[in-house]
């Protein structure tokens, strides 16, 4: 993969551009722009993609960068980052037949990863998510790679922390209701 | 002592050797700690890409795919052709990644003209990014122009967009090229099938700067742009239409306004800044013929003639 063969490239790795953009901005809007404008910074740079790097990874790279610099805008201008759109989060009963206690867990994974703070949440997004490897992550994040293990390493902390909880809860609950004396 | 959890996730995850899993085995049968940090990375163990694969997200637009796509054509056209926006490209190619967002659609590359050509529907870019643009779509009601004008063709929202991207450097400097200009028009007439007239609009302060013929959707789509005396250029743009003919309606598109109108099977749409000229007034007189012809009647030229 070189720089040339990113104009060909850029169409099909729309949708995940996509899905990544909309799980970091949380706003349909927000990520047709983020895209069409990592799209425009990508073609400008293709000369700088080296034989052999993910284009994929490399526009990961693109996408949150231009959303760190918006962010940064944001706050510049006084607005809230975000404003979450929870009926795009919304997570729906899968047609492939699964259990509603399975989709109730994949529910509270996408939310759990959603309250994660922000340079966690997108490590777990890039890694867990998307399947890229440490290294992978590190570029497009352009961090140290220690840097992206520690964060995962916190999130996945957090969220077993949550899950252990909710583990424990659900015990409890059904221990009690194996008792309907007390 | 906590072990390192970087060590102890890639305990959990099965990537370390027979011997460091047995030091940290060590560790855990010592360390209430360290064994219920494992307990932790243990419990997030979890199916994180099929549950997101489940996540309802909206499907990939169709503006967004298209616009896309011509961008890589417009960028493959160009590196093929190198020369083309040189000096653009050199100035623009090597902004860096943390460069002012404030200054980003002014560094919108040439190419994304060509891109315009190609028929990409390339409105809207960035402004969503811009000061005084809301960031809730629920409290911006012109952030999409198809949300908000559903019954408008979307070349409009199109030749608005790309107008958006116009600023008076862009075209003060260009010379009005006569010959090229009633070529372009007789081209358009007759190759396009648009009959199609550049309106004399310097009484109300226009200088006519050029014509261009571009395509929306394949179509042909006529951009004659011009210049006020002050402040950004005013397009008017011309697309054929067979539905019935139309008064003027004025809109905003993103932060143009414009106002359309339709007659004789053309479809028009006067484009330009909310501030400065009165684009109601001087559309009205356009569409009822209130203005002499600089180009296009019989071949006509009024700036040769003068």
């Amino acid at each position: 993969m070189t720089g040339s063969d990113l104009p060909s490239q850029l169409p099909e790795l729309l949708p995940r551009l996509w899905s990544f953009a909309l799980r970091i901005s949380g706003d349909r809007h927000d990520a047709e722009d983020l895209v069409q404008r990592a799209c425009l910074r990508g073609l400008e740079r293709a000369h700088q993609l080296q034989p052999g790097t993910s284009a994929l990874s490399w526009m990961f790279s693109i996408v949150h960068s231009t959303w760190i610099d918006e962010l940064r805008a944001r706050t510049r201008r006084n607005r809230s980052s975000t404003e979450w759109d929870d009926d795009m989060l919304e997570t729906v009963a899968d047609p492939a037949a699964r259990t509603p206690e399975e989709n109730a867990i994949n529910s509270q994974i996408v939310s759990a990863v959603g309250q994660l703070p922000e340079a966690q949440r997108v490590v777990m997004l890039l890694v867990a998510v998307e399947g890229l490897s440490y290294s992978e992550a590190a570029e497009v994040l352009e961090v140290p790679i220690g840097t992206v293990m520690s964060r995962l390493s916190r999130a996945r902390q957090t969220i077993g922390t949550l899950f252990g909880v909710r583990d424990n809860q659900k015990t409890k609950v059904v221990i009690a209701s194996k008792d309907p004396v007390s | 002592m906590k072990m390192d959890s970087v060590l102890l996730m890639a305990y959990v995850d099965g990537e370390l050797s027979a011997d460091e899993c047995q030091e940290i085995e060590k560790e855990i049968a010592v360390s209430p700690d360290t064994a219920e940090l494992v307990a932790q990375l243990r419990a997030s163990q979890l199916p994180y890409a099929q549950a997101f694969a489940q996540q309802k997200l909206p499907p990939v637009p169709d503006s967004l795919t298209e616009a896309v796509a011509a961008m890589a054509r417009a960028h493959a056209q160009r590196t093929a052709t190198p020369g083309a926006n040189d000096a653009a490209v050199a100035r623009d190619a090597f902004t860096p990644l943390s460069a002012p967002v404030r200054s980003r659609l002014r560094i919108a590359p040439q190419w994304l003209a060509v891109a315009f050509v190609a028929g990409v529907v390339c409105y809207g870019i960035g402004t969503r990014f811009l000061p005084g643009f809301g960031t809730n779509p629920n409290t911006n009601p012109t952030a999409t122009l198809a949300a908000a004008n559903p019954e408008e063709p979307g070349w409009v929202a199109a030749a608005a967009g790309y107008q958006q991207l116009y600023s008076r450097e862009t075209v003060v400097q260009v010379p009005v090229n006569t010959e090229l200009t009633a070529q372009t028009v007789d081209e358009i007439q007759h190759q396009d099938g648009l009959n199609v007239r550049i309106p004399d609009l310097s009484q109300a302060g226009l200088t006519f700067k050029r014509v261009q013929r571009l395509r929306f959707k394949d179509k042909p789509l006529v951009q004659i742009v011009y210049l006020p005396q002050q402040g950004a250029p005013i397009a008017l743009c011309v697309m054929k239409d067979a539905r019935p003919d139309s008064t003027i309606a004025e809109q905003r598109v993103e932060s143009m306004n414009v106002v359309t109108w339709r007659h004789a099977d053309l479809s028009y749409a006067l484009i330009g800044k909310p501030e400065g000229t009165d684009l109601s007034a001087l559309a009205k007189r356009i569409s009822d013929n209130d203005v002499q012809t600089l180009f296009g009647d019989a071949g006509v030229s009024m700036l040769a003639a003068n």
